[in-house]
């Protein structure tokens, strides 16, 4: 006989709590059917749709970052509107993350610096450079010094030895690579430096621990250094000591997934798209890269970069 | 850890000193000593005024933080996206545990000592490496998928949650077994009736305290690019923009408390059952919620369990195993790996003795009390609250931001360390305190003490227990830590990491990996002894 029955026949009142059961087993399992049928769900949609996936891009400015990350739909739906492409944007935060997600196909476009494109380009056999912009091919980076240390500035990168020495980002081609070299080529031990170098992380980073005087001097990127000077946002503590001579940079770098998937013109139709972005039409995309405009780039381009990343043993 | 203050207190503690305690406390002295000596804060100026302003553009923004409508609905829609991680990465952490403890538990084993300590060496594997560690290999294979980030959640929590399950599965009292054993009941059947009913309280209360560290994790992931709150931050971080920081970082510490609240209330609940048969609808009703949320995120990632088994998967898995097979052994690299190990343990020592410190100091303000006044009231909510904050900055900010104040070297790394390991170590030692035996203080009070005396020898001294164990026990998390750190000139081993996976050198990456490992494991059975001895 059920409690419930008994209870009604006037037997004894059922010592259960006043609350039902929050759930049975049977509730349990029913439940967890329902999760695994809906895990399920989205199984049968990888490789049957591959033919028809969007161009994935990806891009790291070296400058507020932030802002492309949040504006991105600007670039992502001006590229699919010029040229007729599904186009999805890929938030990533980390260069050597980039450079793993191209090799790995889940990124097809990404804006790369110098260093980090020849990373991706050696790991992923059939990728082609699409673009750089204007002032990537005569770009400097700028070395920076606590206005304590009393330098001057100077084509002498010497002094520079004695102090305590912060660079950007550890595979930054403007913040660590190029800087690196010259300081090499000038007779100073790149990793050198009282204490070793530091890395601080990114270009405002460096700013700020100049500014600071924890690191007497460090090395950015010019056209972040041009922009902070010009906004007013550097630190009066912090000036400039040298710079260093020209090398290109930052490229659109595109992956083999992505020809094999749209076409075998699709290189073409991408360079003539970058190319063709003029500031009087395309100002939003354009301002998001600090760029006047982009024009072709070819990977001799980046020869250099990559015998100066073999020297140093950033690229294996 | 919670194994530990989930244990009961024995009956009649013997009231003879133990020798081995002075070994240990001198040991660790000389440890501290040696971090102290080291981290140059005897040898030379280690502050740098200069950087003071630098440091208040952090401070002030708090004050101030960014509440534009666009950057608050980035925000918003970046909680869904942590709150979706932790779920799911803390929840399959709970079943991988539930399933490995079986593998580890000594009842399991029986006599066959080898075979557990095989086992136990296999999960010092997931164990040993960090979250963001984890993240940066799965993300090797299977590139943006949101596996990822559940499965560097899952793998390591997991692995941590399989051994204290275990532990709690060999110490609930073992006659319902014996019994079934000698009925003639196989091993899995005596287990799963004889033990797992009366362990239930343990385990669940311990699983929702993983749910609760999975919400801080999940926003170290995002820095790795898994999205959500981390990932807001980090861009923030990148361009210096603290107004920006320190909304995510109150957005962080409100989910933080969020889930801190509900998982105390189930712990208090699992730890006193209530009287009566049927189910606690606290209880109930949080295990639904957790079931009811985890569904929703699978949902809300879009997460399909295909992209384990697919052949890209296995592709890049053959990959990184052939490009980072065999290690890297030249003599240069283990030379550096050596000298990285020791400023890593440096560095943790000093981070977890100032953590130590700090939270027993402060525990008297962290422990509410169950009478004070509005002055009492009011200061110790103000400690809560820093110590929220204190955690809820992820240690590379502290870092960068110490940095400014500090000169390089170990020191700013440590601290960083220390000031983060602060936030969470305060609040656990203040719970110990809450659920310490009041009497003695009370005793000492009516007898007319002053209330820092009654405090002094009435309450700290029941507290070395569960203040070391805390303590051996965040030690490891800090060597695990230390690799968030590493970078800004602070050195350890989490330089080397960088250094390896920013070249793309495989093989180097396996070697300082399996010095990570080795370190953590060194670390843990260093502790347990510690812990052994002062029981």
């Amino acid at each position: 006989m059920s409690a419930l029955r008994a209870a009604r026949s006037g037997g004894p009142a059922p010592s259960t709590s006043p609350l039902p059961p929050p759930f049975s087993r049977r509730a349990l399992l029913a439940g967890t059917g329902l999760a695994l049928a809906a895990a399920l769900a989205g199984c049968g949609s990888s490789a049957a749709e591959d033919r028809a996936a969007p161009l994935r891009i990806g891009a790291i400015p070296d400058q507020d970052p932030e802002v492309l990350q949040r504006l991105h739909g600007t670039l992502a739906g001006s590229l699919a509107a010029g040229l007729d492409l599904e186009v999805e944007y890929r938030p990533v935060t980390d260069y050597a993350a980039a450079v793993s997600l191209f090799r790995t196909g889940d990124l097809d476009l990404v804006w790369f610096g110098g260093l980090t494109g020849v990373q991706a380009r050696l790991q992923t056999p059939g990728a082609v450079p699409i673009a750089q912009r204007d002032i990537d091919e005569d770009f400097h980076s700028v070395f920076v010094v606590n206005t304590a240390t009393g330098l001057a500035p100077s084509d002498d990168l010497g002094p520079l030895a004695g102090l305590r020495f912060t660079y950007g980002s550890e595979t930054s081609t403007s913040g660590r690579l190029m800087p690196a070299w010259f300081l090499r080529e000038a007779g100073i031990d790149p990793q050198g430096f009282p204490g070793g170098p530091g890395f601080s992380g990114s270009h405002d980073a460096t700013l700020a621990l100049v500014a600071s005087g924890t690191y007497e001097a460090g090395v950015l990127n010019e056209q972040v250094w041009s922009a902070r000077s010009e906004a007013g946002d550097v630190d009066p503590a912090v000036v400039a000591y040298t710079r260093t001579p020209a090398y290109h940079d930052y490229h659109w770098l595109l992956g083999p997934r992505a020809v094999e998937r749209l076409g075998e013109d699709l290189p073409r139709r991408l360079t003539d798209w970058f190319t063709g972005l003029s500031p009087e039409d395309d100002a939003e995309v354009l301002e998001l890269f600090g760029a006047q405009s982009f024009i072709p780039t070819e990977a001799a381009n980046y020869a250099q970069i990559e015998q100066i990343g073999r020297d140093l043993g950033l690229i294996r | 850890m919670t194994t530990l203050l989930d244990r009961p207190v024995p009956v009649a503690p013997p009231l003879v000193r133990d020798r081995r305690r002075w070994a240990w406390a001198l040991g660790a002295l000389a440890l501290v000593g040696w971090a102290l000596a080291a981290s140059g804060l005897f040898s030379g100026a280690v502050l740098n005024p200069g950087g003071v302003a630098q440091f208040g553009r952090f401070a002030s923004a708090a004050l101030r933080p960014e509440l534009a409508p666009e950057f608050l609905a980035v925000v918003g829609e970046s909680v869904l996206v942590t709150v979706a991680y932790a779920v799911l990465g803390g929840g399959l952490a709970v079943l991988l545990g539930a399933a490995g403890a079986l593998a580890v538990a000594r009842t399991t084993w029986g006599r066959r000592r080898a075979g557990r300590l095989v086992v136990r060496g296999v999960l010092a594997v997931p164990r040993g490496l960090h979250e963001a560690v984890w993240g940066l290999l799965l993300l090797n294979v299977l590139g943006l998928d949101p596996w990822v980030g559940v499965l560097a959640i899952a793998l390591p929590y997991g692995a941590v949650t399989a051994t204290v399950f275990a532990g709690i599965l060999d110490e609930v009292p073992r006659g319902g077994f014996d019994a079934l054993l000698a009925a003639g009941a196989g091993r899995g059947t005596a287990t799963l009736y004889g033990l797992l009913p009366q362990a239930t309280g343990s385990l669940l209360s311990y699983a929702f305290y993983r749910l609760e560290c999975a919400v801080r994790s999940a926003v170290v992931l995002g820095l790795i690019g898994a999205g959500g709150l981390g990932y807001q931050l980090s861009l923030s971080f990148t361009s210096l923009r603290w107004e920006q920081v320190w909304t995510t970082v109150y957005a962080l510490a409100v989910l933080c408390l969020a889930a801190e609240a509900a998982g105390r209330a189930v712990r208090r609940r699992a730890a006193d059952p209530r009287a009566g048969a049927g189910r606690d609808p606290v209880l109930a009703g949080a295990v639904w919620a957790v079931l009811v949320l985890a569904g929703w995120a699978v949902w809300f990632l879009a997460l399909s369990p295909a992209t384990l088994v697919s052949a890209r998967a296995r592709e890049q898995l053959g990959h990184v195993l052939s490009a980072a097979w065999p290690p890297a052994t030249d003599r240069d690299l283990l030379a550096a790996v050596l000298a990285a190990a020791v400023d890593t343990v440096l560095m943790s020592v000093l981070a977890i003795a100032f953590a130590a410190f700090g939270a027993v100091a402060l525990a008297g303000l962290v422990a509410r009390p169950r009478s004070a006044g509005p002055v009492r009231r009011i200061a110790g909510g103000a400690v809560r609250t820093a110590l929220l904050l204190l955690r809820a900055v992820p240690p590379p900010v502290w870092a960068l931001v110490l940095l400014f104040v500090l000169l390089p070297g170990v020191l700013p790394g440590a601290l960083a360390l220390g000031v983060y390991t602060l936030g969470v170590l305060g609040r656990l030692v203040g719970e110990a305190v809450e659920e310490s035996d009041q009497r003695p203080r009370e005793a000492l009070r009516a007898a007319g003490a002053p209330p820092a005396a009654a405090w002094l020898y009435g309450t700290v001294p029941s507290l070395a227990g569960p203040v070391v164990a805390l303590a051996c026990y965040r030690w490891e998390v800090a060597i695990r830590d230390t690799v968030l750190v590493g970078l800004l000139g602070a050195g350890g081993i989490g330089v080397l990491l960088s250094a390896s996976t920013a070249s793309f050198d495989w093989p180097a990456v396996a070697t300082v990996l399996a010095a990570i490992v080795l370190l953590g494991l060194a670390v843990d059975l260093l502790s347990e002894r510690a812990r052994a001895a002062l029981r």
